[in-house]
């Protein structure tokens, strides 16, 4: 739960004011914070792709939205990414769950995770790797680094750091 | 009636609000009958009008407007489930449902056989579902706006058909900051 709350906390520190998940497991103790947090919306949606509708809206509306996904959510999202949020510079913060990485019991999962950076490079979408709670501090300068470029950055979460939460 | 002539009928209520508008040819009609900086145009993302309206509304005390397409919704049906369960009162979606995919010429969608929006809409959790004729539509968008404790999804139907029409001349950076400045979040400008 630290380091979930720790996640949370950085990510308000840097601005982020308004909150989507579509479920993960590694994303449960902070779909649980953000659920009892007054300070921020925060909905679980169906789908990662209508997030980032929902997002650009809420942006559009002056919040800084983040999204909790998993890597898997970047393949259903890329058209939306690239022709709302890219197209019209909306910043975003992608707080991805990083499945298949070290640790992931899942075999299945191996495949999203072998793309999921190179996807996110093809975007040109900046990444910020979390493996340690070390780097657990370098998120709030990254959820602004999202206004900064005007456009989606990308926090991975991998699968170690998390599932020790 | 087609939805040339709805959007036009629809101006005098449409152009005191935030509206968001599908990609393709209801933009394109929507900034030739009457461009205002207080239309979001999409140039992208098919499908997204319905949760980028919804992304909005809750953010902002105003009334919001999105105008979606039957196959449009069709491509993000999901998010009728988010609206039924979220949306705010302050929430409008206008389905303009003419039964065809306008913009890539006027192919058949399923609303035109067994499918019902009114239906799938209800099921999603929708409270306020309206399923109108063309001349109906802006006396029931007034209705909704005037309501303050329901958002309304209001299906019209009306007939397919477009009118000769050419791309909006506007750059997504200018559509995104007068939009917002329509909001009074820019000063820049």
């Amino acid at each position: 739960m630290q380091i979930s709350q720790e996640i949370i906390s950085n990510l308000k520190k840097g601005g982020a004011d308004f909150f989507l998940s579509v479920p993960c497991k590694l994303l449960a103790n902070m779909i649980t914070i953000l659920e009892d947090d007054k300070d921020v919306y925060y909905s679980a949606i169906p789908r990662e792709e209508e997030g980032m509708g929902i997002c650009a809206g809420a942006y559009l509306g002056n919040k800084l939205p983040c999204i909790m996904m998993q890597n898997t959510g970047i393949g259903n999202s890329v058209n939306s990414i690239v022709s709302l949020l890219q197209l019209y510079q909306i910043p975003v913060v992608f707080l991805i769950s990083y499945r298949g990485t070290s640790g992931e019991p899942v075999g299945a999962q191996a495949g999203m995770a072998s793309i999921t950076e190179e996807i996110l490079d093809t975007l040109r979408i900046p990444m910020l790797h979390c493996s340690t709670e070390r780097d657990l501090e370098k998120i709030s300068t990254f959820t602004n680094h999202a206004k900064v470029v005007e456009g989606p950055v990308a926090i991975l979460c991998n699968f170690n750091l998390m599932n020790k939460d | 009636m087609n939805r040339f002539e709805l959007i036009g009928l629809l101006q005098e209520t449409l152009q005191d609000n935030l509206v968001v508008c599908n990609i393709g040819l209801p933009s394109q009609e929507l900034y030739k009958i009457n461009d205002r900086p207080n239309y979001f145009y999409m140039l992208g993302s098919m499908g997204l009008s319905s949760s980028i309206g919804l992304g909005l509304s809750l953010s902002i005390d105003k009334n919001v407007i999105s105008i979606d397409g039957d196959g449009s919704v069709l491509m993000n049906m999901n998010t009728l489930a988010t609206i039924g369960n979220r949306a705010p009162s302050n929430y409008t979606l206008l389905i303009v449902d003419n039964g065809s995919y306008g913009s890539t010429g006027d192919q058949k969608t399923f609303t035109n056989e067994k499918t019902s929006l009114k239906d799938v809409a209800i099921g999603a959790g929708c409270e306020k579902v309206i399923e109108c004729s063309g001349e109906e539509t802006l006396e029931n968008l007034n209705k909704a706006l005037a309501d303050k404790v329901h958002s309304y999804v209001i299906i019209s139907k009306i007939k397919s058909g477009n009118v000769p029409i050419k791309p909006i001349p506007l750059n997504p950076i200018t559509i995104r900051d007068r939009f917002r400045k329509s909001i009074g979040l820019v000063s820049y400008l």
